[in-house]
Parts: C-alpha cells; structure tokens; sequence
C-alpha cells in the first residue's frame, strides 16, 4: 500500500467516470426540458454537484480519511449494513454494465444493425475484468491515456463555429420548456460520478488532496458540456435541437471527408475509452463492496461479478428498453451520490458526540 | 503476457462472428443520388442513381425508377427492381421535382431525417421540370449524372452564386421560428444541367426563386462569405451601359434593427462588399481617386437597388429566407413574438439593405484617357 493516487491522476480518473453516454443525449434533454437556451441550466446543475462534492469533503474531513465502510460498520449492525451493501452493489454494478450496454446498442444500431449485440458486449465485459482486477492505481493510468484520446474529440468541435449563428441562440431564456423531475434527474446524471471518490480514501494521503481533484474534475466537466452543448445550440436552434435523438452523433457525422461519410462512426469507436472508464469504476465501486463483505480474492469476485453483470446485460435488448434502464438506474445511481454522503455525515456526528471518534 | 494475447486473438475470432453484417462491396449498391416527383394522380415518382464499378456496364451507373405513394415504400419497390443492396450511407444528392416542392416535401425530408445511415451533409435540390428525368438522362461530356450535378451545385455554393444547402440546413431552417429554408433549383439543357438559382420555401412549400444572375446579391443579403465574382451593370456619363466585372470578392453582413414607434421595428441590413475590379471598359479612371469614389458609390447604388428588389420579392412571397425573424424575435419578448402572425407581419414590415462597396484592387489596368 505504499503507491497513492497522484492528484492528477485521481482527477482525470474522476473526469472520466463522470462523463459518460449521457453527452451524447444531453443537449437534446437541455432543448427538450429547458427550452431556449437549455444550456445555461449547466452551471446550476454544476453548483449543485459542487454542494454534493463538499458533502464528500466533509465525509473525507470528519472520517480523518478513514474508509467509508469502516464508518459504516462503526455504527450500523451488520444484518442491516449487508443488505444495504447489496443494494448498492445491485446499483452500481447494474449502472456500470448499463452504460456497456448502451454504448453497444447504439454502435450496433449505428455501424452494424442486425448484428448480434452479445458478443460486442461480451468482449467490453472481458475488458472490463481486465480493466478492475488491476486496481484502482492502474485504472488511474489507463483513464489517463484514455482521457487524452478522448480530447481530440473536444477541439473538433470547434469546426462547428462556421455554422454557429448567435441569432439562432434568440435572447429567450428558458422558454418554451417542458422540465420534469425525470429531466433534472437525467441531467445531473451527466455530472455524478464523482460519488467515486467515496471510496478512494484507502488508496489516497494527504498529498492526493483528493477533494481538489473532485471540485477540479467537476469543473473541467461542466466546462466541456458548456462548450459542447453552447456550440449544438448555436449549430441547430433549440427546437431542431428538441427532436434529434443523439444530437452529438448527428453534429460529428456533419463532419464529411470527400471519400468516406458517416465520419460519427470513426468519432464514437474514440468514445469506448471513455466508457470503458466510467462503466469500469462502477464495477470496480461494486467490487470494492462486495470485498468488504466477502474475503476472497478480488480477481474471483471480479470474475462472478462481470459474470452476473453480463447476465443482467442481457435482459433489455432493444434501444429504447436500454434508455429506460438506464434512466431508471440514473435515479439511483444519483440517489446514492447524494444520499450516501448525507448519511455519512450523520454517522459521524453521531460518533463524534458519542465520543466514539475524536 | 500470454494469457493477454489469448484474449486478444479470442476476441478476433468472436468478432469474425458478426457473419450478419456482412457486406460484400461488390454486392452493395451505394445509392448516389435519389429524386422524387409528384405525378397528377398524387402518387410519387421516385428514382435512384446507383453508381457502379463493373466494366461490362457501359454507363457507370444503375438507373432505376418506380411509381408508389411514399417515398419510403418507392425505396423499397426500387430494391427489388436490382440485384444489388441498396445502402444511403453515400447518398449525396436528393432531388425534389418542382411538382412536389410546390406541395411541400416534409414528409419526404422526415423520411431522410429519420434514417441514421442518410447525413445531414446530403444537398437537397429544386429540379424545375421532372426531376427523374433529369436524373435519367446521361450527359456525355460530364461525369455520371449523380456526381455531375453534386460537382456543379458543389461549385456555385463555393462560388456563393447559391448558399451552400444540405439536409441539416434545410432542418434547421425549417424549425426555426424567424427563418424558412432555401435550396438550389436547377434545370436540364439539352446536354448540360445548369443551375437556375435559387428556390425559396415558405416552411415545406417551395413558393418562387431568385434566378442565378441575382444569386451573389442573395448571397450577400443571406450571410457573410468570402470568395464569389459578379457582374454590375453602369449607366456612364453618356448613357451608354457598361457592365463591369468583379472577383474575389469579400461581403459582411450585419443586420440592425430600429424600433421607431411602438409599431412594427424597421430592418436594416448593411453590406460591406470588397472586391477586385478585374474587367471595366468604362469611362470613369479607377487610378484616379475622384473617379474610384465615383464608381465605387455608383456600385454600391446599383448593388444597393437590386438588393432591395429580392427584398421586395422574398415579402411578396411572403418567404423569410434571409432569417429577418431571427432578429425580430430576438428584439421583443417572448410573449409578444408568440403572440405575432410573424407570416403576416412579415411582408408589411420596412426591410431595406444598404451596400457600401469598396474597391480592393483593380488588376493591372492604370489608365487611359
């Protein structure tokens, strides 16, 4: 245990995990739920996920480092901790492999429709296994090279700035909008993932500075979907917007090479890196549960766990049944960013007057 | 190490797998180009242009053409018409004949739109005539027809004669609340195809054009741009007109709007036009800066005057190409824009343009007199 996370490594890990399907869809949810300039519900929605990082801080700060399921264990019976472990396993790793999924469905949907969508999937999940079973220092190292073929992508989007029309964007704020909570839901869905950093205490000291690289990371997410979703709304005009289902699919495919087209399908094979990231800390969140509970090695409960979650994978086979999981466990998954550091900080007030803790 | 290469040549031999996807090139028809016209019974006409790269096949292309009541099910019927598979994942070119612009061509559009293989880069064309026909015909001198037309719309857009439109532009036009889409509209020749100019959409409908002599002028109206030549005509001192002959030229387009009463705003669009005098045979000396100024500022007037004309017609048609909405909304508030008939505000309203034109250089002629 002598190798910590270096700050910059653990804030790129955390950048990767949190950007994920989601901004392939999101500025179409932003047109859709918020209307005209839907975009500049971002910087609401990063504020929030700053409040929701400082609770991690306080758990962080509290707990003096400790792991957060030493916390738990201090204060909560193990017949009502293990299930409540469970279900965030359930959580977590269905997310995980949700996400593999999605990413499948529609490159399968995309570049090969009738093939069969398993044996992509089963692929993904065996480097998936490969991607956990090093760890979370390694881990840190693929996300970081991932991170920078990822960010190639990032500056193509500058091309768009040709058709980019500031009259198009229109002065209105917020008009024509249809919000729900399912809609805030799935857009603050975009920004956690960084609920991750929960279980980094073990592997990070002092110098990891581990809640800077939370509040760094989030910001450098906030700022791509800015830029990203400014420049869609610019290209397109809010109410085309509103009705193209991958609106960042369809913007790379304007991207034409006089001897090939459908450029999108050389853009999106890039974006398996980052989901490989953001699917793989989900597993490797439900891991590091299920080694607290059962002391075997990690690369066997790895292997059950990829196992099950291939299994899971197959149950919604359609687009439109993986959107639906997905959203479903974005309620979930959101639901565990924001209530797991709440409880946290309950527990440790608790002992901390109880005298449990100094 | 080795258990790693294990996976890697596993995951090779599982991918070889994907046996459903299978596509063998020379079984595949990439369908280039696709036209659509509406017969009197309302039924579609619909064509597709197939290019082809087997010697025995003289044309170099596939031809194929049916009769069905959308265009979806005509798409169909074409691809049991041929041996190949038919795939849109290269279409270039989709061409609406002048019969189905003028009864609009959403519900083919949608068709495109929603198909993930179709992008959004495909030109939408106006054929005024039949535009199967058009597509039919093979013109010896030229490249097959699909790619011809592609190379010649490919070019007039670059030259600015028309704007540059294609499926997304069409889109984004149409859903757009202050502006409705524009596409080229060309014609057949006895053994060319030329572009005529531009056609003008009222939402799907197409509703007049503005013919390829004015195209530059539209152009200019319709964004900023670099690169394009143009004619003007001048009336000399003598009576006599001169037409004068420009390139490389520059045009910036910035659009204000002034609210006087409380009634409808007035618009004004201001062009600042650069550009190199390459031929004048008038009477006026350019190298003389008395006489540049004068010629200048009779350009702007003439370019100023046939600006204000397409204006007057895009009204009369009630067709906001220019995306004059755009500004309007963007003055008033929500509320009061929605409460707007903007179709019917918009032909009453003062929308005027204004070029100043300025000379970049005038070539190697220091002259005369």
């Amino acid at each position: 245990m002598t190798e910590k996370l270096s700050p910059f490594h653990a804030t790129i890990l955390i950048y990767m995990s949190q950007v994920g399907m989601g901004i392939f869809t999101l500025p179409r949810l932003l047109a859709e739920q918020f209307g005209t300039n839907g975009w500049l519900v971002l910087p609401i929605a990063f504020l929030l996920s700053t409040l929701n990082i400082l609770l991690i801080a306080i758990v962080y700060h509290l707990g003096q480092g400790r792991s957060i399921f030493k916390i738990l264990e201090q204060s909560i019976p193990k017949f009502i901790l293990y299930p409540l472990y469970w279900v965030l396993i359930g959580i977590w790793s269905a997310t995980g492999c949700l996400i593999a999924k999605y990413y499948i469905i529609v490159f399968q949907m995309v570049a090969y429709p009738t093939a069969n969508p398993t044996i992509f999937k089963f692929i993904v999940d065996v480097l998936l296994f490969l991607l956990i079973i090093k760890g979370i220092y390694n881990i840190a190292k693929a996300a970081t090279i991932f991170y920078w073929l990822t960010v190639p992508l990032l500056l193509l989007m500058l091309y768009y700035f040709k058709d980019f029309e500031w009259a198009r964007l229109t002065p209105f704020v917020f008009r024509d909008h249809h919000m729900s909570v399912s809609g805030a839901s799935n857009l603050y869905f975009n920004f956690i993932g960084f609920e991750m950093g929960l279980l980094f205490f073990p592997y990070i000291n002092r110098k990891t500075k581990l809640i800077k690289s939370l509040l760094v990371s989030n910001s450098m997410v906030s700022i791509v979907y800015i830029y990203v979703c400014f420049i869609t709304f610019g290209f397109y005009g809010y109410k085309h917007l509103s009705t193209i289902q991958f609106p960042i699919l369809n913007i790379l495919a304007y991207i034409q090479l006089p001897f090939v087209q459908g450029t999108e399908n050389l853009f999106y094979g890039f974006f398996l890196f980052s989901i490989l990231i953001t699917a793989g800390m989900y597993l490797w969140a439900a891991l590091e549960t299920t080694h607290t509970m059962i002391r075997a090695p990690k690369k066997l409960l790895a292997l059950f766990l990829v196992i099950a979650v291939f299994v899971i994978a197959l149950i919604p086979d359609t687009l439109v049944e993986v959107m639906n999981w997905s959203s479903n466990l974005g309620y979930l998954s959101t639901g565990i960013a924001i209530v797991l550091p709440v409880l946290l900080v309950i527990l440790l007030l608790t002992q901390r007057i109880r005298g449990e803790i100094t | 190490m080795n258990r790693h290469q294990i996976w890697v040549l596993l995951a090779v031999v599982l991918l070889c797998g994907c046996g459903s996807d299978e596509r063998i090139i020379d079984k595949i028809g990439f369908v280039q180009s696709t036209s659509q016209d509406l017969l009197p019974d309302g039924q579609l006409k619909i064509a597709i242009s197939v290019p082809i790269a087997n010697p025995e096949i003289k044309e170099g292309r596939e031809f194929l053409q049916t009769v069905a009541i959308s265009n979806k099910v005509g798409q169909m019927k074409l691809a049991r018409q041929t041996n190949l598979k038919l795939v849109s994942g290269q279409l270039r070119l989709i061409l609406f004949g002048r019969s189905q612009a003028e009864q609009g061509i959403w519900d083919s559009i949608g068709t495109y739109y929603r198909d993930p293989t179709v992008s959004e880069t495909v030109k939408i064309v106006i054929v005024d005539g039949d535009a199967a026909s058009l597509l039919s015909k093979d013109y010896e001198s030229f490249p097959r027809t699909g790619k011809y037309i592609d190379g010649v719309i490919a070019k007039e857009s670059g030259e600015h004669i028309i704007p540059k439109t294609t499926l997304y532009s069409f889109l984004r036009d149409y859903y757009n609340d202050g502006q409705d889409p524009i596409a080229p509209i060309i014609r057949s020749e006895t053994d060319s195809v030329a572009v005529q100019g531009i056609g003008l959409f009222r939402d799907d409908k197409y509703v007049g054009e503005i013919n390829s002599e004015e195209g530059i002028i539209f152009t200019c109206l319709y964004r900023s741009f670099k690169r394009g030549e143009f004619t003007v005509n001048l009336t000399e001192e003598s009576n006599k007109i001169v037409s004068v002959f420009f390139d490389s030229l520059q045009s910036k387009r910035m659009v204000k709007l002034v609210r006087t009463n409380p009634g409808n705003p007035e618009i004004k669009l201001h062009l600042k036009v650069k550009a190199s005098v390459v031929d004048y045979p008038g009477e006026l000396t350019l190298s003389n800066h008395g006489d540049l100024q004068e010629f200048e500022r009779k350009v702007s007037e003439e370019m100023t005057r046939r600006g204000n004309q397409i204006i007057k017609k895009l009204q009369a048609l009630k067709a906001d190409s220019l995306g004059v909405g755009n500004f309007v909304r963007n003055s008033m508030s929500y509320k009061d824009w929605k409460e707007m008939n903007w179709r019917e505000e918009y032909p009453k309203l003062n929308i005027t343009c204004n070029f100043t034109f300025k000379v970049k250089d005038y070539g190697f002629q220091h002259r005369h007199h």
